[in-house]
C-alpha cells in the first residue's frame, strides 16, 4: 500500500514533466510546475507520516513538506506568474524543437536513464532502482526543457524541475538527507530563484526581450 | 578558530553599510581580509601540530579541517587579502571617474565577503552536502559580481554563468545523493555521519564500488563545470572577461581551486574503495588533457586580453587535474604546488589587466601599444607574468609544471607527456604572439599619458611578483611539510 502510493506519485511526477515539455505557453509551464511540486509534497508527507507512526517520534521530513508547500506550490509559482506578466509574455514560438519530436526525445531519455541505472550493479533493491530511474529522468527532462526553450523564464522553470528531480531522488532512495542539508538545499534553491528572477528583469530591460537567443555578444 | 573564519566575513560584509565614508569602507574590508589571513595562518600552525582541527558543541559534526583544507584556505585568504588591498586602488579610480557610486562599492564589498564566506564554508565543512551547498552559494554570491557593470555583455556573461553553473552543479548533487545512498545501504542508516567525508574515507572499503563509480562521474561533471573543464567550460571565458578585474582574479585564482577541492575529496574516497584501479585517474587525465588542448587552441585566436587569461585558467586547471589523475606522490605534489603557483600568478596577471583597463578603457589587444613605456611597473609585471604563466623558469609555475611532466613520465604515460608538452608550447606561442603586441612599440593614442595611476595597485603587483619568483626558487620547510602531509591525505597514507 505504502510502496504502491509512493510508486504511483513518483510516476505521476515523471508524467508531469512530460506535460511540461508538451506545453506551448508560459502560463502552462507554471501550472505544471505547481502540480509537480504538489505531488512532491505529497510524497514527503507520506514518508514523514509513515515514519512518525512507526517510530512514534517527530520526523524531520515533515518540515520539508511544509517548505515545499509554502515555497514551491505557493510562493514561487506566484512570483513566476507576476514576472511573466511584467516582462514580455507574448510567445509566438518559444521552442527550438517542435513538440512531437521533443516528446520522442524525452521518451528516449527515460530509456537511457533506465539503461544507466540498470547497469549499476550495486543497486540491488528493485524499488530503489525504479525510483532512481524516475528521478534521473525528471532531471534529464528538465535539462532538455532548458535547452529547447528560448525564453529566460522557461530556463528558470527547467532549473526548478531539475531541482524537483533531485529532491525526489534524495527522498525516495535514502528517506531524506540530513536535515541541515535539506534546509540548505532549500535556501540555496530560493536564493537561486530570486537571483535568476532579478536577472530576468535585467535582461528584459537591457535587451528589450527575455529571449535568451539574443544573448550572443560573447563568443570564442 | 573556525567560528572566527565564519564570523569575520559576515561582520566585514555587514559593517561596510554603516558609513558613507569611502576610506571607512575600504578600511573595514581590509581589516576583515587581514584578519582572515592571520587566522588561516594560525590554523595552519595548529594543523601542523595536531593534524586536524575539529569544532565542538553544536556544530560538532559540521566543521573539520586537515592539511588539505588548511592549505587551500590559506591560498584563499592570501588572495583575498591582496585583492582587497588592490580593490582600494581599482575602485577608488572608478569612483573618481564616476563609473560606480558609493553604494555600488558597498555592494561589491558585501558580495565579495559573501563569496569568500561561501568558499570558507566549503573548505571547512566535513559534510559533503554542506560542501555542495556552499559551492552552489559561491555561484549565487558572485553572479552579481560578474554582472557588476550591468551592460549588455556583463549581463549576458552573468546569466550564462548562473545557468550553466547551477545546472552543472545539480549533477554533483545527484552524485552526492548516490554516495549517501551507498553509505546508508552498506554502512547502516547513519543519517548524521552518512555524508561526512572523513567517515566515508574511513569506511570507504565497505562502500559499493559500482555506485561509487557512477557517483564519481556525476560529481566530476558537476564540480568540473565549476572548475571549467572542457567541454563544460563555456561560461568561464565570458564570466572572467566581463567581471571587474579584482573579481576576475578571485574567480580564477580561488574559486576554481575550491571546486577542485570538492573533486579531490570524492576522488580519495573512490580511490580507496576501488583499491588499485586507475578509474578516477583516467577520467581526470582525459578531462585534463582535453581542457589543456581546448585552451591552447582558443588562446591562439583571442583578441581580448582578459579572455586569454581566462582560457589560461582552463589550461592550468587541466594541468592540476592531470597531476591528480596520474596519482603518484610526485604528481600530486606538483598538482598541489601548481594550485598555489597558478593562484598567485593569475592574480598578478588579472590585477595587472585591471591597471591596463583603467588606463586604456579597452580590452582589445590591438588598440594597446607600448605598455612598457606608458605604464612602467604594470607593463613590466605583465610581461614577466606572461612568461611566468606560460611556465618559464625561474617562476613557480615552471617548477610545478616541470614536476607534472616528470610525474607523467615516471608513470610511463608517454602519450600524455607528449600531448602535454605540445599543448604547453602552443600556449606559450599563443601568449607571446597575442600579448606581445601590447608591450612593445610606441603608444599611438595621444590621450594616454605616461605613468601609473596610483601607488597601491603597482605595489600589490610587485608583492605578487616577489611571491611568484620566490616560489620558483625556494620552498620553506614548513610549507614543504604541509604539502607532504596533504599529498599523504590525498593518497590515503596515514590519514
Amino acid at each position: 500500500m505504502y510502496n504502491n502510493a509512493l510508486n504511483l506519485l513518483a510516476i505521476l511526477i515523471l508524467i508531469s514533466s512530460f506535460r511540461l515539455v508538451a506545453n506551448k505557453r508560459q502560463n502552462g509551464y507554471i501550472t505544471t510546475f505547481r502540480l509537480q511540486s504538489l505531488l512532491l509534497a505529497l510524497i514527503s508527507l507520506i514518508i514523514s507520516v509513515k515514519s512518525m507512526v512507526e517510530t512514534k517520534k517527530f520526523d524531520e521530513v515533515i518540515i520539508i513538506f511544509v517548505l515545499i508547500v509554502v515555497f514551491k506550490v505557493i510562493v514561487i509559482p506566484m512570483a513566476l506568474r507576476k514576472t511573466s506578466d511584467k516582462v514580455e509574455y507574448k510567445v509566438e514560438k518559444d521552442f527550438f524543437i517542435n513538440i512531437p519530436i521533443s516528446m520522442l526525445l524525452c521518451c528516449g531519455l527515460v530509456v537511457l536513464c533506465w539503461y544507466v541505472v540498470h547497469h549499476v550493479e550495486g543497486i540491488t533493491n528493485p524499488t530503489t532502482e525504479n525510483y532512481l530511474v524516475y528521478s534521473l529522468s525528471v532531471v534529464m527532462i528538465g535539462l532538455f526543457f532548458m535547452i529547447s526553450r528560448k525564453k529566460a523564464l522557461g530556463q528558470i522553470i527547467g532549473f526548478l524541475v531539475i531541482e524537483n528531480g533531485l529532491f525526489l531522488a534524495a527522498m525516495m532512495t535514502t528517506d531524506g538527507m540530513p536535515m541541515i542539508v535539506e534546509l540548505g538545499l532549500f535556501f540555496d534553491l530560493l536564493t537561486a530563484f530570486l537571483i535568476m528572477g532579478i536577472f530576468v528583469f535585467k535582461i528584459n530591460s537591457t535587451f528589450d526581450s527575455i529571449d535568451v537567443n539574443k544573448l550572443k555578444h560573447l563568443k570564442g | 578558530m573556525i567560528p572566527a573564519l565564519i564570523v569575520i566575513p559576515i561582520l566585514a560584509g555587514g559593517l561596510v553599510w554603516i558609513s558613507k565614508n569611502k576610506l571607512f569602507i575600504h578600511t573595514i574590508n581590509l581589516i576583515g581580509a587581514a584578519g582572515l589571513l592571520i587566522i588561516s595562518i594560525l590554523s595552519l600552525i595548529d594543523i601542523n601540530n595536531n593534524k586536524v582541527i575539529t569544532s565542538s558543541g553544536l556544530f560538532k559534526n559540521l566543521f573539520y579541517m586537515d592539511s588539505l583544507s588548511g592549505y587551500i584556505l590559506f591560498i584563499t585568504a592570501l588572495a583575498f587579502f591582496l585583492v582587497s588591498l588592490y580593490s582600494i586602488s581599482y575602485f577608488g579610480q572608478e569612483l573618481k571617474e564616476k563609473v560606480i557610486t558609493i553604494s555600488k562599492l558597498k555592494l561589491y564589498y558585501s558580495l565579495s565577503n559573501a563569496f569568500v564566506l561561501s568558499m570558507i564554508l566549503a573548505l571547512t565543512t566535513r559534510n559533503m552536502g554542506v560542501m555542495w551547498i556552499s559551492i552552489e552559494a559561491t555561484t549565487l554570491a558572485s553572479a552579481f559580481l560578474v554582472g557588476f557593470y550591468n551592460n549588455k555583455r556583463a549581463i549576458e556573461a552573468a546569466w550564462k554563468y548562473l545557468i550553466i553553473c547551477s545546472v552543472g552543479i545539480a549533477f554533483a548533487l545527484l552524485g552526492i545523493i548516490l554516495l549517501f545512498y551507498s553509505s546508508t545501504v552498506k554502512l547502516g542508516g547513519a543519517r548524521i555521519s552518512g555524508l561526512d567525508w572523513s567517515y566515508l574515507i574511513k569506511y570507504a572499503v565497505s562502500l559499493d564500488p559500482s555506485i561509487l563509480k557512477i557517483a564519481f562521474i556525476f560529481i566530476l561533471i558537476g564540480f568540473g563545470t565549476k572548475i571549467g573543464f572542457s567541454p563544460m567550460h563555456t561560461w568561464l571565458p565570458d564570466a572572467h572577461s566581463q567581471a571587474p578585474s579584482p573579481v576576475s582574479a578571485l574567480l580564477s585564482g580561488v574559486l576554481l581551486n575550491t571546486a577542485m577541492y570538492g573533486v579531490i575529496r570524492v576522488m580519495s574516497i573512490v580511490n580507496k574503495c576501488l583499491g588499485n584501479s586507475n578509474y578516477t585517474g583516467n577520467l581526470l587525465i582525459l578531462l585534463g588533457v582535453l581542457s589543456i588542448g581546448t585552451a591552447a587552441l582558443f588562446i591562439l585566436v583571442q583578441q581580448d586580453y582578459k579572455r586569454i587569461l581566462a582560457y589560461s585558467s582552463i589550461e592550468h586547471m587541466g594541468i592540476i587535474a592531470l597531476g591528480l589523475g596520474v596519482c603518484t606522490p610526485i604528481s600530486i605534489f606538483a598538482a598541489l604546488y601548481h594550485t598555489f603557483n597558478h593562484a598567485m600568478t593569475k592574480l598578478m596577471l588579472f590585477l595587472a589587466t585591471g591597471n591596463v583597463y583603467l588606463k586604456h578603457h579597452t580590452k582589445k589587444i590591438s588598440s594597446i601599444h607600448g605598455l612598457i613605456k606608458t605604464m612602467p611597473v604594470t607593463g613590466v609585471v605583465f610581461v614577466l607574468g606572461t612568461f611566468a604563466i606560460t611556465g618559464m623558469p625561474p617562476f613557480g609555475v615552471f617548477m610545478s609544471e616541470f614536476n607534472t611532466v616528470v610525474g607523467t613520465l615516471f608513470s610511463k604515460k608517454y602519450l600524455v607527456t607528449a600531448l602535454l608538452l605540445i599543448f604547453l608550447s602552443m600556449v606559450f606561442a599563443g601568449f607571446t604572439k597575442q600579448l606581445g603586441k601590447m608591450f612593445y612599440g610606441r603608444n599611438v593614442n595621444p590621450e594616454i599619458k605616461q605613468g601609473e595611476l596610483d601607488i597601491i595597485g603597482p605595489a600589490v603587483l610587485i608583492v605578487l611578483l616577489c611571491i611568484t619568483v620566490l616560489a620558483g626558487i625556494y620552498i620553506p620547510t614548513p610549507f614543504k611539510e604541509l604539502m607532504d602531509n596533504t599529498t599523504n591525505i590525498i593518497l590515503g597514507i596515514g590519514g
